[in-house]
């Protein structure tokens, strides 16, 4: 996000601001995957990866990244296409933008957590080229479809110098803005598992105004009936903003697995989302807040989604 | 740097242009072909002042390559009247006072134009979602949903 | 009055929704602004060195590793300008010379042959400075120990009604002592004691401002600008640089919102200082949306301690105020902020005795200037919620109090002066009526808290006693009129408003009448500044009066012609006519070509040109000791703003269900208009007490992009925004109106936060109302 003005490393007397452009570089659109690996693993750090830009052009223009050249990969078979299949699930190509996912009648029918969830990432017009490749890649602890990620067990498909790799989305993410690529290795795909039966879903993200901010915290909560589980339910549970990556909480969800679910379950299952939260203070929000915060709309969360989970039962 | 030579249709006419890879849309748009309905709120994704059609879709000029549009169609508030005829939005933005400074508008119409395309009957909730990207400092968007509302009665 | 003799029968605009005569052309993009003129391959562009430390001697500039820059034309620093600038107070220089005072101020400017070239060899200046001491905090700037920001405070030069006191860091004092404050206290039953306090607002006006100088080989110099005051402009620049206003021209297009920050002069002098250096090139320069945030104007911050008390029966008796402004590195224009906020400290309220000082203190923060309500929503954030607290107090129904002790007509006001008649009393019942006040309704969901609170607002012009407006009125063959103003079009409607006034004065439809810009100092007629709500009162009297004068021409003509007495014609619906002989005459051609006399003996008249000015000619000085004098300002706006809103108790978040907004407009020439500019108001000021603030690191500005700043968006505003019009005429309004721009967002952060409030008990005194802080306030109060 646009950076406030700094001191200038080079030359500390020059207050450094976003510029009116974008810096000069070379733009590579690529046609083959191997063309990708091959120009990543030859420029290094110059070299960066282009989708729907509205990352990375945000962090050229506030000069914090100045890469030589930027691949545009979003031509590359298969990263804009979107495949479902009832037995293996959904496939997202990694360049799918928000907006096509969102409209998309799989997605519709069967994941509409992860629209719900796309759809509070900025504005409309954003979306038309935002990704959810690219939010993931861009491994923000506030990434609105992060969480949604998690709770539908996502996997990152990779495509790098050794070939193809299936990373979890829950080991995707280093650290705030890192995620564990290898050099030479992209995103080609994201592959979403059928949800278990019944299962009812919720996104909730709290911004200081009611849409376009980055989240406060964002809770995306996951249910289904199962009849292995002590409570006849499991629930999943996955946190943005409150921690250096975004994280799923399983302190919390063992309590609802283990205890027949009650207001009183709901009740405690909050606060262990609350202890997995780590957040720090920033213009959005103070550690105080999020940690409540995180409490309490864990808890509004789980009432939706054990409300649904009734009336679908 | 390399220039990269592009071919696209803007309102309905064939443009090619020469581009630096670091040009944005929105610089095309603006600096290069004169086109200056669209404007400039931010260059960063955020005011909507530059939302532009792309494809069809409204994407934010300002954060797309100008080399990306090669082969695509663009529709900027110029291209909203057809034939001398107003946009049905233009006219009820005059009639209900959809406008105060202006500076906003021309985004504003057409992320409005977008979205009757998709849904023609927006319920209120729907217009002010598609809108949450349009920044407006004037008119406390009143009277510009009212306007999308009126729009979307008329035929749209 | 200077309403003009309009006849019965004629149907008037006047009162009339007609529609915005800007609409057309900004709904098909064709509407001008400055960014959007072109210039050709001659034109330049600049870019600015900003100083990244709040407070700092500039040693030494090397601009060497810049003008070696390919591409690179010129650069500029302090020492290309000598002289100093400012509206009441000439304490900037447009370069800064030895010394920045605050992260952003300009210290360099690189003229090259794009942005990218002026912005990358900007980052090649080097800048030797000596860091000093901050002040960061107004009530740490106004201690006398404090690091001195402007040690030449002394030799500035300002205006007679500006008192600033050299060797500190308090560039203007303002006072008011009204009857006996200290033998009052004993006489209250009730009183309260708060300290307020408000953050930097930035206006945020959705265009960032631009400006593109040149200026030619002999001198004279042109500025094509997004500007509230071109006329302004052209007067202190042409001051600052010691030229004649003759060898400066402002033209101005349309203006992309305004809200103040583009009053005055702040980044546009930079552009010229930079111009004069490449003579014959027009040189651009506009900001980032990022230097948009800090480095034009922003609203100052305000610390501001109140006690208030009355007696039993809930009469205000006494009211002691104290002001800290943060106004910023220089407060040439600020200065004149804490004036009025001084004149105006006790809000719409008759109270005997009262005791306020206020005080302009320079800081190392971002420039305070102008902005919509100018200082008023500062200062009623305080007023309205002490308010609040003394009628709690005293256990009394906070509509009842406020009408109890709101000024009426007669009233005798802060400065001593008499309240001209006021419709205040009405707004308040009509507002508090449009939200059932006293009546408990239920909230949406158990979780929530339900409440209503309200807020009352006056508002005066502040600007110099003298300040005037011009206009002329000019027809062409077919009788279609040309008015031409000086005041400029900032999406309020002003154009729209002169256009339905010189129609209504002169008798012709009113889309017979066009009102155009571009402004231009050239060859608009003079205004002092958009500015202060003020166009529609005092540039309204200037059309009008224009108008009159054109219709007396014609009259005289059909007199003559007809051989009549002037007093039996009139002009109607583009038609002279005459009531005596009914007989009757079109407009077009004899408005130009004159009619010709009988016979063929030649011809009378000839084209018709009215002109008009306004200026008010009775604001009196106040006392400098006291701030009494017999009449401060030109008039007051009052109104009253109510507010039901929903808390989440879960989360803070607060979701306004509807407001109710009454002004007191003396007269509504556009009541449509008025309405869009209260639903506007509404919005910007629920913006301001919900999100807004400019947050500081050392001085360092923190959150200068939407990302981090938060304003108001469509999802965001209150379900239902219900305008009420109250209409007390003004006695010198064209057709009794008064201005009602800036009003509209005084009050709505007072009446949010005494909703919430009453909502769930928690007393927000610092701005914004964050959903975080009433969030924890209520986890606090558990
Ligand atoms: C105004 C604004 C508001 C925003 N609001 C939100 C918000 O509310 N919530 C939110 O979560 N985000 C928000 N964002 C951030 C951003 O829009 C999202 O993270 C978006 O999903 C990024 O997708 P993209 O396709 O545009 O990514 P890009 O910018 O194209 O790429 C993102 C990052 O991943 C790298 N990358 C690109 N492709 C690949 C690949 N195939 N493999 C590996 N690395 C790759 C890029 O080099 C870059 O570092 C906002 C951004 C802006 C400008
Ligand atoms: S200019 Fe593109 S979103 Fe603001
Ligand atoms: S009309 Fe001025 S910003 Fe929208």
């Amino acid at each position: 996000m646009p950076m406030p003005a700094a001191l200038d490393r080079e030359n500390p007397s020059v207050l450094v601001m976003p510029g009116p452009g974008l810096p000069a570089f070379d733009y590579v659109r690529a046609s083959k995957p191997d063309e990708v690996c091959d120009l990543l693993l030859q420029h290094g750090d110059n070299a960066r990866l282009l989708m729907g830009g509205t990352d990375i052009l945000v962090l050229m223009r506030d000069g914090v990244l100045a890469p030589k050249i930027l691949i545009d990969v979003k031509h590359l078979p298969g990263m804009t296409t979107i495949s479902f299949d009832p037995a293996g699930g959904l496939r997202l190509g990694a360049a799918v933008s928000m907006n096509t996912m969102t409209a998309h009648p799989a997605v519709k029918q069967h994941y509409p957590l992860l629209a719900e969830a796309a759809q509070a990432v900025a504005s409309y017009q954003l979306r038309t080229r935002a990704t959810m490749g690219g939010n993931l890649c861009n491994a923000s602890p506030a990434a609105d479809t992060a969480p949604a990620a998690l709770v539908l067990n996502a996997r990152c498909v990779t495509w790098g110098p050794d070939g193809e790799r299936i990373i979890p989305v829950g080991a995707f993410f280093r650290g705030p803005k890192q995620n564990v690529l290898m050099p030479g290795e992209f995103l080609a795909f994201i592959d979403v598992p059928i949800p278990p039966p019944g299962w009812v879903g919720r996104y909730i993200k709290l911004g200081r105004n009611a849409g376009g901010d980055l989240a406060i915290v964002g809770v995306a909560v996951l249910g289904y009936p199962d009849a292995n589980a002590a409570s006849g339910c499991r629930f999943r549970i996955a946190l943005a903003s409150v921690a250096p990556t975004p994280i799923r909480v399983p302190e919390a969800e063992a309590i609802l697995a283990n205890m027949p679910i009650t207001g009183e379950t709901l009740e405690r299952a909050a606060p262990a989302a609350q202890a997995a939260a780590r957040p720090i203070d920033d213009l959005r929000g103070s550690a105080r807040y999020r940690k409540a915060m995180t409490r309490n709309l864990t808890r509004r969360a789980l009432d939706d989604v054990w409300a649904g989970l009734r009336k679908e039962g | 740097m390399a220039a990269h030579q592009i071919t696209f249709t803007i309102n309905g006419g064939q443009e090619t242009a020469l581009v630096t890879s670091h040009t944005t849309l929105l610089s095309l748009i603006r600096e290069q072909l004169g086109l200056t309905g669209t404007k400039n709120g931010c260059a960063t994704g955020e005011c909507g002042a530059c939302t532009v059609l792309l494809n069809g879709e409204p994407v934010n000029a300002c954060m797309v390559l100008a080399v990306e549009v090669d082969g695509a169609e663009i529709v900027t508030v110029e291209g909203l009247a057809q034939d001398g005829q107003l946009d049905v939005l233009q006219q009820m933005f005059v009639e209900h006072t959809g406008t105060q400074c202006g500076f906003c508008t021309p985004g504003v119409l057409i992320m409005a134009r977008a979205l009757l395309d998709r849904n023609p009957n927006p319920s209120d909730d729907e217009i002010k979602d598609a809108l949450r990207g349009n920044l407006c400092r004037c008119t406390g968007y009143v009277r510009i949903i009212e306007a999308v509302k009126a729009a979307a009665k008329a035929g749209g | 009055m200077s309403t003009p003799p309009t006849s019965q029968q004629a149907p008037s605009p006047i009162g009339e929704n007609v529609r915005r005569v800007d609409a057309l052309e900004k709904t098909t993009g064709e509407a001008l602004f400055a960014d959007d003129l072109q210039f050709g391959p001659n034109l330049l562009y600049g870019r600015i060195v900003r100083c990244p430390h709040p407070h700092a001697r500039i040693l030494n500039v090397d601009a060497s590793r810049a003008l070696a820059l390919p591409g690179v034309k010129a650069v500029v620093t302090g020492q290309d300008t000598p002289g100093t600038i400012g509206l009441y107070l000439q304490d900037r220089h447009i370069f800064c010379r030895d010394r920045a005072r605050y992260v952003g101020d300009p210290v360099a400017g690189v003229i090259a042959t794009s942005e990218a070239i002026a912005e990358q060899a900007c980052r090649l200046v080097e800048v030797e400075y000596e860091v000093l001491d901050p002040v960061l905090d107004p009530l740490q700037g106004a201690q006398p120990d404090a690091p001195l920001l402007h040690p030449d405070l002394e030799d500035y030069e300002v205006a007679n009604f500006i008192f600033p006191k050299p060797g500190t860091n308090i560039s203007n004092h303002f006072r008011v002592r009204k009857g006996d404050v200290e033998a009052a206290w004993a006489q209250c039953d009730a009183v309260v004691e708060r300290e307020f306090r408000v953050p930097h607002v930035q206006h945020v006006p959705i265009e960032p401002h631009i400006a593109i100088a040149q200026a030619d080989r002999h001198g004279q110099i042109t500025l094509w600008t997004s500007s509230q005051s071109p006329f302004a402009q052209r007067s202190l620049i042409a001051d600052a640089l010691g030229i004649s206003q003759s060898s400066i021209r402002v033209i101005s297009p349309y203006v992309g919102g305004g809200f103040g920050s583009k009053a005055g002069v702040s980044m546009e002098a930079l552009a010229v200082i930079m111009a004069q250096k490449v003579p014959g090139h027009p040189v651009k320069l506009r900001l980032t949306r990022e230097e948009e945030f800090f480095t034009t104007f922003v609203r100052q911050g305000l610390i501001a301690k109140t006690r208030i008390g009355a007696t039993k029966d809930g009469k205000l008796q006494a009211m002691k105020t104290e002001y800290y402004w943060d106004a910023g590195a220089y407060t040439e224009y600020g200065v004149n902020v804490t004036r009025a906020t001084g004149y105006s400290s006790t809000g719409p309220y008759e109270i005997p005795h009262v005791h306020a000082d206020s005080y302009c203190v320079y800081t190392n923060h971002p420039v305070g200037g102008p902005m919509r309500g100018f200082g008023m929503p500062e200062i009623h954030w305080g007023i309205e919620q002490i308010m609040d607290l003394l009628a709690e107090e005293l256990g009394m129904d906070k509509v009842e109090f406020r009408l109890k002790n709101c000024v009426r007509g007669g009233s005798i006001i802060v400065t001593g002066s008499e309240m001209h008649p006021v419709g205040l009393p009405e707004c308040i019942q009509k507002a508090a009526d449009a939200v059932n006040w006293g009546t408990d309704e239920p909230a949406s969901a158990p979780h929530k808290r339900r409440g209503k609170g309200l807020a009352i607002m006056w508002k005066a012009p502040a600007m110099p006693p003298n300040a005037g407006s011009s206009a002329s009125v000019r027809f062409n063959e077919d009788a279609t009129v040309t008015v031409s103003v000086g005041g400029q079009e900032i999406g309020q409607g002003a154009f729209t408003v002169a256009a339905q006034m010189a129609a209504a004065a002169l008798g012709v439809p009113v889309d017979w009448v066009r009102v155009h810009g571009p402004l231009d100092t050239r060859y608009s007629p003079y205004e002092w500044q958009t500015v202060a709500s003020r166009l529609t009162w005092s540039m309204g009297n200037a059309v009008v009066a224009a108008a009159n004068n054109a219709r007396r021409q014609i009259l005289e003509l059909a007199a003559e012609h007809w051989d009549e007495a002037i007093e039996n014609l009139d002009i109607q619906d583009g038609m002279v006519i005459s009531y005596k002989s009914e007989q009757s005459l079109p407009l077009q051609n004899m408005v130009v070509y004159g009619l010709p006399k009988p016979d063929d003996q030649g011809w009378r008249g000839g084209p018709v040109i009215g002109h008009g000015s306004f200026m008010p000619t009775y604001v009196t000085g106040l006392d400098p000791e006291t701030g009494q004098g017999p009449r401060s300002v030109v008039h007051y706006t009052t109104g009253c703003q109510a507010v039901d809103l929903e808390v989440d108790t879960l989360t803070g978040q607060i979701t306004i269900l509807r407001v109710a907004a009454a002004y007191d407009v003396g007269k509504a020439i556009n009541p449509d208009q008025v309405r869009a500019q209260i639903e506007g108001g509404v919005v910007q000021g629920a913006s301001t007490a919900f999100f807004e603030g400019l947050a500081f690191k050392d001085g360092v500005p923190q959150n200068t992009s939407f990302v981090d700043y938060r304003i108001a968006t469509s999802v965001d505003i209150p379900y239902e925004i219900i305008s009420i019009i109250v209409e007390v005429p003004q006695d010198d309004g064209p057709w009794g109106a008064r201005g009602v721009g800036e009003h509209s967002m005084v009050p709505t952060a007072p009446a949010i936060a005494n909703a919430v409030a009453a909502a769930v008990g928690v007393r927000i005194l610092d701005m914004p109302i964050t959903a975080e802080k009433v969030y924890l306030a209520l986890e606090e109060g558990e």
